[in-house]
């Protein structure tokens, strides 16, 4: 923790949770959590079935309203935001079970992820000709720029339910891109792949990391993928944080060592 | 050979973006443009315009409406006929109350009236979803007949408590009442509806139409990628109101000329327009007109075969029109539980491939 606003350090903290508590009627999820986000690292949340990760997740993108503690965005504290208006302030995700539109084709998915780019109201929408139909060549020329960074050009026009599993995660992780968020949320981007899948995606979390200079949160099983693309890793267990730091820092604690392989106290 | 894609390069996104993007498909819809513009008003008679044209033109309306809240926002509405009988009395308080407007204007305020009070019973639909929303909208259907019918005000005291459409005009050519002429009905209806549908392709292409159809598909995701959930919604509603609304002003003005609320807006009618969506296909503007075509032409084509073209006595072609009708919809539904309208994409697919499939 005496690494954030010390001044010593260049690296500017993005995303800053501060002794976060979050209960569900009698049942604490999280209890006193502290961690923070630099901006530009890609930052891995870890930790065994029901640490608390999705939770955290849900947390920071405004579904959970935690009962205590303070978030603060790009040095602005958070208070009661809908999941919408954080969408605005430019914090996109993936869901662990994909959560695409099963009923639109994979062009019109990644556009809807443009929605907070494009503001024309109702009326030049209806008459479509002139501003909307601008505004919407002129996302859609972004869009192709997701598509092509993803290669997913041949699937363009086709309903994402008729796709494989492995297409569906890319496409959705197209979808967070098209909204050019400043900090990514992935909520296990590699379950159920095989390594082929794996390394494709690993390969485009770190190339969203280094072109697109985005901000990654991602909470992931595979050990080795975590501990080879991420900067910085938080483990958690039941619901509380037992571990932060570098990956090979956190590798060799023994308490997280005991947490994932258990101990008998 | 004739419906390729091949040849025909999409060089602008404008281009890709366009409605058919098939060559054949653009002639299509052109001509069939110009055979209802220039070619029906030559044949126009009392009955092709009163049994067939304006009903089929009137119900589409509705089923477009229906259909972008229920097929594309995924909120199922049993309101229908409620709303369409906003859209009637508010035609009728316009008429009577300003004599001098145009019906383009008397036709359009009706339908945002009708958007307010689609809005305000849809307001539920931010905590009910499904069958418990329908169920909700169904209490609008009810509450808005009753009202229509207890409230004096809404059909100026008359004594039957009918509503009846006065003579009114556009640039000289009468509209409505007893002296319009089918030609003048039909080109009229037929205008209003060819441009609903075009401003319901765009409401469905762009932001707000994908908005819509993220909070159907997956309302979590929606919200996470910056959809409010209550704008989409209400907005939903409010557009589609706006549809049903007109479609009811245009049935009681132009098409029946006359209106008793319980008769004409009751729940059959919200289940009608539901119907055809279902039958001609969620989420599709070409399944909305499809749609209302097999509802309201399959009955009047079985009556032509069954009474005009085998003689059969009138009381027997209109029972077994009823059986008719009610198996082909079981048929249709089993065949094809998405609509005619998948059907009509599933046959695009083979006939792009065609006459090789593989």
């Amino acid at each position: 923790m005496s690494t954030q606003n010390n001044g010593q350090n260049d690296k500017k903290v993005m995303l800053d949770l501060k002794n976060i508590s979050l209960s569900f009627g009698g049942v604490k999820a999280i209890t006193d959590i502290s961690f923070n986000i630099y901006e530009g690292e890609v930052r891995a949340i870890i930790g065994p079935n029901g640490a608390g990760k999705s939770s955290m997740l849900n947390v920071i993108n405004g579904f959970y309203h935690p009962q205590e503690g303070e978030i603060w965005f790009n040095g602005e504290q958070r208070k009661g935001m809908k999941p919408y208006e954080i969408a605005y302030q430019g914090i996109a995700r993936t869901f662990q079970n994909i959560a695409l539109f099963k009923g639109m084709s994979v062009l019109d998915n990644l556009m809807t992820g443009r929605f907070t780019h494009m503001n024309k109201n109702l009326f030049y929408q209806a008459m479509w000709k002139g501003p909307a139909e601008q505004e919407e060549i002129a996302n859609r020329e972004f869009v192709e720029h997701i598509i092509d960074f993803l290669e997913i050009q041949s699937i363009r026009k086709t309903p994402v339910g008729r796709l494989p599993y492995g297409l569906q995660k890319r496409v959705e992780l197209g979808r967070a891109l098209a909204a050019q968020p400043k900090l990514l949320l992935l909520d296990e981007p590699m379950a159920g792949m095989n390594v082929e899948e794996k390394e494709d995606m690993c390969r485009f979390i770190l190339d969203v990391n280094d072109t697109f200079g985005t901000t990654i949160a991602l909470i992931e099983h595979d050990m080795g993928v975590v501990m080879d693309i991420s900067d910085r890793v938080v483990v958690l267990d039941y619901g509380r944080k037992i571990g932060d730091g570098e990956p090979n820092e956190v590798r060799n604690d023994q308490t997280v060592i005991d947490a994932y392989l258990g101990v008998s106290h | 050979m004739f419906y390729r894609e091949s040849g025909d390069f999409k060089k602008t996104y404008q281009e890709d973006g366009q409605t058919f993007p098939i060559r054949f498909d653009r002639w299509r819809y052109w001509v069939i443009l110009a055979i209802a513009f220039l070619v029906f008003p030559f044949f126009m008679n009392d009955y092709f315009a009163n049994a067939v044209m304006i009903p089929f033109l009137v119900w589409a309306i509705a089923a477009l409406g229906l259909n972008i809240l229920t097929g594309y926002c995924g909120q199922l509405s049993l309101g229908t006929g409620g709303f369409m009988a906003v859209g009637a009395y508010a035609t009728y308080k316009i008429m009577t109350a300003f004599p001098g407007m145009d019906m383009f204007s008397v036709i359009i305020l009706s339908g945002f009236v009708t958007a307010g009070v689609g809005v305000l019973f849809g307001l539920p639909s931010l905590r009910i979803k499904g069958f418990y929303l329908a169920v909700a909208t169904l209490a609008a259907q009810f509450f808005l007949i009753w009202l229509f019918n207890k409230v004096p005000w809404f059909y100026n005291n008359s004594a039957s408590g009918q509503i009846n459409a006065p003579e009114r005009d556009i640039f000289g050519i009468v509209i409505t009442g007893p002296h319009a002429t089918p030609l003048a009905t039909y080109l009229f209806c037929l205008i209003v509806a060819v441009a609903l549908a075009w401003v319901a392709r765009n409401l469905t292409r762009g932001r707000l139409g994908r908005s819509w159809m993220a909070i159907r598909d997956m309302d979590i995701a929606a919200e996470i990628i910056g959809v409010n959930p209550l704008k989409a919604k209400l907005s939903a509603f409010a557009v589609s109101s706006f549809f049903v609304g007109v479609a009811g002003s245009l049935l009681f003005s132009v098409y029946l000329g006359a209106a008793e609320v319980t008769d004409t807006f009751g729940i059959n009618v919200s289940f009608m327009v539901l119907f055809m969506i279902i039958i001609g296909g969620l989420g599709s503007i070409f399944g909305s007109f499809v749609g209302a075509a097999f509802m309201v032409l399959m009955p009047v084509l079985l009556k032509n075969i069954l009474v005009g073209g085998l003689g059969w006595p009138t009381d027997l072609a209109a029972h077994l029109e009823y059986i008719i009708v009610g198996g082909l919809i079981i048929i249709f539904l089993i065949v094809e539980p998405h609509g005619l309208a998948q059907m009509a994409r599933v046959l695009k697919e083979k006939l792009r491939l065609w006459p090789f499939p593989h």
